[in-house]
């Protein structure tokens, strides 16, 4: 179950949302921003510093290598388990362990306290969009924030089950 | 809460939890989850589970509550 590649999907999930978050906090803090916008000229002009490019390439290339570990490891799991395919586009989660009763209930207290968090951290979010003085970037960081809690969230869950499982 | 003997007879007839699963056609995770009584099997898999550990229903699973009636 450990090696069980829909079992390390939520982490896979919460590590691209990571790399993500690292590349958008690099994008967003250019040493120079300069827009022109005359009625002859418009143009944007957007330095980076050596610390922000690391950053950004370095945060690229990291998400890259990731994909292409990720893609390798979903294909393996496809081959060795042809009745319980990881499809690359679905809209169905894939790491939902559903192969008979016992774990669908988990899979399914998992999903409770994720739709549990859902309900409030949306709205709170929402809020949050509409009333913080913040730049976007802040909000953007929120979302992705929300979005790597639920993932965090639905792993420990399933985690603790299986894991006292093991013992 | 429902309790069970389902360890108790898999043990004695010589079962791994995996056998036991293969049997019923479950997981061994579920067998596992069954054992701890983490969750109630349906009525399907308990026939089956009295099947495979020569049973009947009413002799593997019983409700905590009921015993301590009887008490």
């Amino acid at each position: 179950m450990k090696n069980d590649f829909r079992m390390q999907y939520p982490l896979w999930m919460m590590g691209f949302i990571v790399v993500l978050g690292i590349f958008l906090f690099g994008v967003n803090s250019p040493e120079t921003t300069e827009i022109v916008n005359t009625e002859v000229e418009q143009s944007i002009l957007v330095e980076y510093g050596l610390v922000q490019g690391f950053i950004i390439v370095g945060s690229i290339i990291l998400y890259l290598i990731m994909l292409l570990i990720f893609y390798i490891k979903m294909r393996r799991h496809n081959t060795m388990n042809p009745t319980q395919k990881i499809p690359s586009f679905a809209i169905r989660p894939p790491e939902y362990l559903e192969q008979d009763e016992g774990m669908t209930h988990i899979t399914r207290i998992a999903s409770q306290k994720v739709y549990t968090f859902m309900t409030w951290s949306l709205p709170a979010l929402a809020v949050f969009a509409m009333f913080s003085p913040l730049p976007r970037i802040y909000i953007v960081l929120s979302i992705l924030a929300v979005a790597l809690l639920q993932y965090v969230i639905y792993y420990r869950e399933i985690r603790k089950h299986l894991k006292e499982e093991d013992e | 809460m429902l309790k069970n003997r389902v360890k108790e007879l898999r043990a004695r007839y010589g079962f791994t939890q995996s056998d036991l699963g293969t049997q019923v056609d479950v997981t061994r995770q579920t067998i596992a989850f069954i054992e701890k009584g983490e969750f109630s099997p349906s009525i399907t898999l308990s026939l089956k589970l009295a099947k495979a550990l020569q049973t009947n229903v009413n002799d593997l699973f019983w409700l905590e509550e009921d015993v301590d009636h009887e008490k």
